[in-house]
This record gives structure tokens, C-alpha cells and sequence, in this order.
């Protein structure tokens, strides 16, 4: 089976520490960076990762319009996305499910759970 | 520390006030009973000296009166009469202590130093900040073990700033506190003062912003650096091949791994979360000159998000609490709210040392949210929404409360009649309780120790607010089960970091047991 391979979008270099070492800990698979909405699609495209870990609150380009960039675009709008943010009211939460994500993993987190998390929300 | 001299006896005036100010003191004195209520209720005292036999105003119907006022300042009466009905009806009036005329002068000191210590919440004689060490009885100072020679006024200035060490010292409080009512310098003289202090300071080696400056607000004492040690002590060997009995885990020892990779990782995370804080030190300087615009405030309530997320995934769990508190606060309301300036220079004070303070990272944080079920997002919202609950007959401190406790995020709960405790106490499912003692038919200590009878609520962290003062009172409070004990009349963010603390506390117990 080929090696999963996951991208973290996120402007913290912190949480992409934090993300590629935890799945790095737990499993196989490899883990690819990006710091902005923009790199973001582009690595997206060049690569093709199985799934991406995407921020919402980011400058210039926030998670949500990365999201939509990345749906419109038929290269990259099969991959899975899942939100990674801070906020956990109802109201954010009912935004996120009408774009149709599919999951929402809230900081803090430990990210040696997320492989465990991703495996299930996207059924592999 | 400033000091209310209540006596007529000129001699004895002058006696105390030399003996006093050799202390390091501030003393007013006034010489009759009136006086001494005018400038009791005008000036903040930390200790009044009270003589009982007093022109105009006698000093137990003083006592008396400063206490149905609800003033809480420490009272030590002066009585020429050794009789134990006098002692008995000055104590009875609210007086924390007396001494029975002539007395020794050394012995009036310590009982002045005991009463101070008590009414701070410093207990411990010897104050400690990093490698600074002051020691009120002698009245010394020292920097990493060199004694330092100061004014009189540094030595005051710093021994406020220690004992003050949880919020922000602003110029005009420190006017009101060391010098007494009738001096008038003005600001240029506190901040030369300061700049003495400072430079004083660093000569013995302490950083040049010991003493923290905010710009045109005031100043604190940073937090000091205390060694990095990024160690962590291992519980565990690695087991020797032939040993059945100790087996570590796989998950464990990556739990261990990990810990130890968010320490290492919070080296270089740290200063960059301070650099990060500094926008919110910018918006703080803004606001005061009332040119905080919208735009700056949503960079702020950005970078008060992004912290938040950051400084929740390496574990500081308490500083990503203050980072979630301030990027509410920043948030751009649809109404006209604007944001209180006292309360966002605190809330980013207080973030600042939970940032500084943090060189071991011991707990790790767990994933609060995994799906969508509606269990999973009410523990959270407690998390970022404590929720307080309040029980006092007194309307009017509910109102002030709530008015207090709102703009800090906290979700508060207010019941007057405590017949209806348990009902409401069930409904609302509180993080914390707030409690006042006398609340006729039933009283607080009786619902306290009735929480702790009960298996379902036994755990649930309980703060006394009261009027009543005594040790007797706080005694019986503990002794039901109490987890801490206030004062009123209470500062606003001193209620705010109890109950704080005590939430912290709470959590970190339950993650032992993960």
C-alpha cells in the first residue's frame, strides 16, 4: 500500500512542527508543509497529497477562501480537507458544514492522536 | 506602606512617627477622631493606629464606625486601660489587634508587620522575586545575594511593586502610596525615582527591564527568568531485558517523546510568541491615545487567536486561557462595545509572565474536539466560558459582580435566596461556586459543607467572598471545606485570578488521571 502522504497549511511554523512530528511518531506516513492559503494550492497541486490539515485563521488568505480555491480547482478538488482552528462555537461550526469539510479538529490538540482522528474522518 | 496615626499625645506622636518612618513607613497623623474618619475614608491606609481615648470622636465608636462602612483596613488599637472589658469591647468593634499603653516600641513594629502580613496576600516575611530578596523587619534588599543601598523612596517603591506584583502600578497610585497627604510632587518625581531604582538594579545585575514599563500607563515587574531547564525527569528507567515487572508501554513512552519534543520546541517558539505579544502591547498604546482603529484591532484579535492555537498545542493551558479571553475581548462587535483598556492591559500583562514563566512544559494538551457530538463542544465552551456561580443576599454586590466578572469571559450565574441553592446549583452545572457567609435563614458555611457531603458535587471548587474578616470566620470556613477565602470589599481582578487559579487547578488534577 502506498505511503499516505499528508499537507499541513498552516502560517505557524510551530503547528507544522508540532503536526509532522506527532504523525511522524505514530505512523508511516509523510508529511508535507505549507505557510500560507497560497502555497498551500500550489503544493496541493504539484503534489497531490492524500489530505490536507488546513488552518482557518491565517493572513491574506484565510482557510476558508483556500477551501473554496482549492474545491473550483479540478486537480485538487477531490482531495479530502480537514479544518484545523481554535474556535469551537456553534455558529463557526455551522459554516464549516455547509462548505462540506470533511472534519474539524480544534486546537489544542496532541498530535500524536491525528493520525488516529484523520484515519477515521476519512474513512481509510 | 502608608500608616494612620490616631493620637493626641504629642510625645507619643512624635515617638511613634520617628520610630515609624525608621520603618520605612509613610505616616499621616491626625490628632481626633474626625479627622481620622475624614482621612480614613478619603486615603487608602494599609494600617491605622488607633488611640481609644480621642478628642471629638472616641477611638472604639471610630473603630466601629470604619467597620459598618465596610472598611477593611487592619485596626490596632492603642488603650491605656489594662482591664479585659476594654480589650474585649475594642476587639468586639472590629479591631484586629491592640496594645495596652506604655508599650514597647519594638514590640508595637512587629505586631504592625504581622497585621501587614496578613493583610497581603504575601504570608511569608521574606519577599521573594527572582533573584531579588527584600525582608520588610530589617528593611533590607538584595540582587543575587549583593546588597543593594537604596532611598528611602526606592525601598518603598519596590516594596509596593513586589507586593502589587499582579497588576499594573500606575504613576498617580504611586503618588497616593508613598508620600503621605500633604506632600505633592509630581509624576517627573516618580519616574526619576524609578530610573534610580532601575539603574541601581542593573548594576547588580538584574536585567534592564526588571521594572517593566507600559507606556503612559504604568509599571509592573516582569516576571523573572528563572533558569531554562528543559529537562524533564524521567519516571522510569528503560527496563533491563530480563525484568518482567517493568514494562513501559508504547503509548507512554511516546506520550514521554512528545513531552520532551514540545519542551524542545518551546525554546524556539517562546520568543516568538513574545514577539507576537508585542502587537498586543501596541494595541494596548493605541487605545489609550484613542487611536485604535479597526484594522489594528482585527490584527490583534488575530494574533490573539493564533497564540491562542500555538500556545494551547504546546500545552500551556492557562496561557492559552488568557490568549482565548483576549482575542474575545478584541473581537469586533456589531454594537458599539468598545473594548475597556483596564482590562485588555491586564489580560496582556498577565499572558506576558504566563509566556515568561513557562520554561518546563509538564502536561500535554489533550484533543478537546474530535467530532461533532454536543457532549464534546459543552466541554469545551466551559473550557473557553467558565462558568461562575454566585449565592449572596446582597443584590447590589450580585449586580457589581456580574458587572466585574463579564468582561473577563466568564459565564456568571447570581441566586439571592439560598433556599433555591440546590435547584439552581443543578441546573446551571457551575465550574466554580462564590459564596457569601451570612445569608439569613441558611449561611454560606452550611451549603459549603453540604457540597462537600454530597458524592455528586464534593469536587466542585468553592471561594468564600465575605465581609467578615476575622480568622475565627475563615477558620470555620476552611474547616468545611472551602478552597479559598476573600474579603470584601473586593479588587475586581483579584476575584478574576482566584477563581482562575482554582479552575486551573482543577484541570491539571484531571488530566493526572488521564
Amino acid at each position: 500500500m502506498p505511503i499516505k502522504r499528508i499537507l499541513i497549511v498552516d502560517d505557524e511554523e510551530s503547528i507544522q512542527t508540532v503536526v509532522q512530528f506527532g504523525i511522524q511518531m505514530v505512523v508511516d506516513w509523510q508529511v508535507l508543509v505549507a505557510s500560507s492559503g497560497m502555497q498551500g494550492i500550489k503544493t496541493a497541486c504539484d503534489q497531490k497529497p492524500d489530505a490536507i490539515l488546513l488552518d482557518v485563521m491565517m493572513p491574506d488568505m484565510d482557510g476558508i477562501a483556500t477551501f473554496k480555491a482549492l474545491q473550483s480547482d479540478p486537480q485538487t478538488a477531490q482531495i479530502p480537507v480537514i479544518f484545523l482552528t481554535a474556535k469551537a462555537q456553534t455558529s463557526e461550526r455551522r459554516q464549516f458544514n455547509d462548505l462540506r469539510v470533511s472534519g474539524v479538529i480544534t486546537k489544542p490538540f496532541n498530535s500524536l492522536d491525528l493520525p488516529d482522528l484523520i484515519t477515521k474522518m476519512l474513512d481509510w | 506602606m502608608k500608616i494612620l496615626l490616631v493620637e493626641d499625645d504629642d510625645v507619643l506622636i512624635a515617638v511613634l512617627t520617628k520610630a515609624l518612618t525608621e520603618k520605612r513607613y509613610i505616616v499621616d497623623v491626625v490628632k481626633d477622631g474626625e479627622m481620622a474618619w475624614s482621612y480614613g475614608s478619603t486615603f487608602d491606609y494599609d494600617l491605622i493606629i488607633l488611640d481609644i481615648g480621642l478628642p471629638k470622636l472616641d477611638g472604639i465608636s471610630l473603630c466601629q464606625r470604619f467597620r459598618a462602612e465596610e472598611y477593611s483596613v487592619p485596626i490596632l488599637l492603642l488603650t491605656a486601660q489594662n482591664t479585659s472589658t476594654t480589650k474585649v469591647i475594642g476587639l468586639d468593634a472590629g479591631a484586629d489587634d491592640y496594645l495596652v499603653k506604655p508599650f514597647d516600641i519594638p514590640e508595637l513594629i512587629a505586631r504592625i508587620r504581622a497585621l501587614l502580613r496578613r493583610s497581603n496576600a504575601i504570608s511569608s516575611p521574606i519577599i521573594v522575586w527572582g533573584d531579588l530578596l527584600l525582608n520588610p523587619s530589617t528593611c533590607e534588599i538584595s540582587y543575587n545575594n549583593l546588597p543593594l543601598t537604596l532611598t528611602n523612596k526606592e525601598y518603598e517603591l519596590l516594596e509596593i511593586l513586589l507586593r502589587d506584583s499582579q497588576h499594573l502600578l500606575s504613576v498617580e497610585e504611586i503618588l497616593d502610596r508613598l508620600w503621605s497627604s500633604d506632600e505633592f510632587p509630581s509624576e517627573a518625581t516618580v519616574r526619576s525615582h524609578i530610573r534610580g531604582l532601575r539603574r541601581k538594579l542593573v548594576a547588580a545585575g538584574a536585567p534592564s527591564d526588571f521594572i517593566a514599563t507600559v507606556h503612559g500607563r504604568g509599571y509592573y515587574l516582569k516576571v523573572p527568568d528563572k533558569s531554562t531547564d528543559v529537562e524533564i525527569s524521567k519516571p522510569v528507567e528503560t527496563a533491563p531485558a530480563n525484568s518482567p515487572n517493568l514494562k513501559l508501554s508504547t503509548q507512554d513512552s511516546q506520550q514521554e517523546k512528545y513531552l520532551e519534543f514540545l519542551n524542545q520546541l518551546w525554546v524556539t517558539t517562546k520568543p516568538k510568541s513574545l514577539e507576537q505579544l508585542q502587537v498586543l502591547f501596541q494595541a494596548i498604546e493605541k487605545l489609550e491615545s484613542g487611536f485604535l482603529t479597526p484594522h489594528f484591532q482585527e490584527l490583534a484579535h488575530q494574533t490573539a487567536h493564533k497564540l491562542a492555537g500555538t500556545l494551547g498545542t504546546l500545552g500551556l493551558t492557562s496561557a492559552m486561557q488568557l490568549a482565548i479571553q483576549l482575542e474575545n475581548l478584541l473581537k469586533i462587535q456589531a454594537s458599539d462595545q468598545k473594548v475597556q483598556l483596564e482590562v485588555l492591559e491586564t489580560l496582556v500583562v498577565a499572558l506576558e509572565q504566563a509566556i515568561q514563566n513557562t520554561n518546563l512544559i509538564q502536561s500535554i494538551p489533550t484533543t478537546l474536539i474530535a467530532d461533532n457530538s454536543t457532549f464534546s463542544l459543552k466541554q469545551s465552551q466551559s473550557v473557553i466560558e467558565p462558568k461562575v456561580m454566585i449565592v449572596d443576599d446582597d443584590v447590589d454586590c450580585l449586580r457589581s459582580l456580574t458587572e466585574l466578572l463579564n468582561p473577563w469571559g466568564f459565564k456568571v450565574t447570581t441566586l439571592a435566596d439560598p433556599q433555591d441553592f440546590w435547584t439552581v446549583l443543578c441546573a446551571v452545572m457551575p465550574d466554580i461556586l462564590v459564596l457569601d457567609v451570612n445569608m439569613p435563614p441558611i449561611n454560606g458555611l452550611e451549603i459549603c459543607q453540604s457540597i462537600r457531603n454530597d458524592l455528586n458535587w464534593k469536587r466542585l471548587p468553592v471561594l468564600f467572598l465575605s465581609m467578615m474578616s476575622d480568622s475565627n470566620t475563615q477558620n470555620l470556613a476552611f474547616g468545611v471545606g472551602a478552597d479559598d477565602y476573600l474579603c470584601k470589599p473586593i479588587v475586581g481582578i483579584d476575584l478574576v485570578n482566584r477563581i482562575h487559579n482554582r479552575l486551573q487547578r482543577v484541570r491539571d488534577y484531571q488530566f493526572i488521571g488521564k
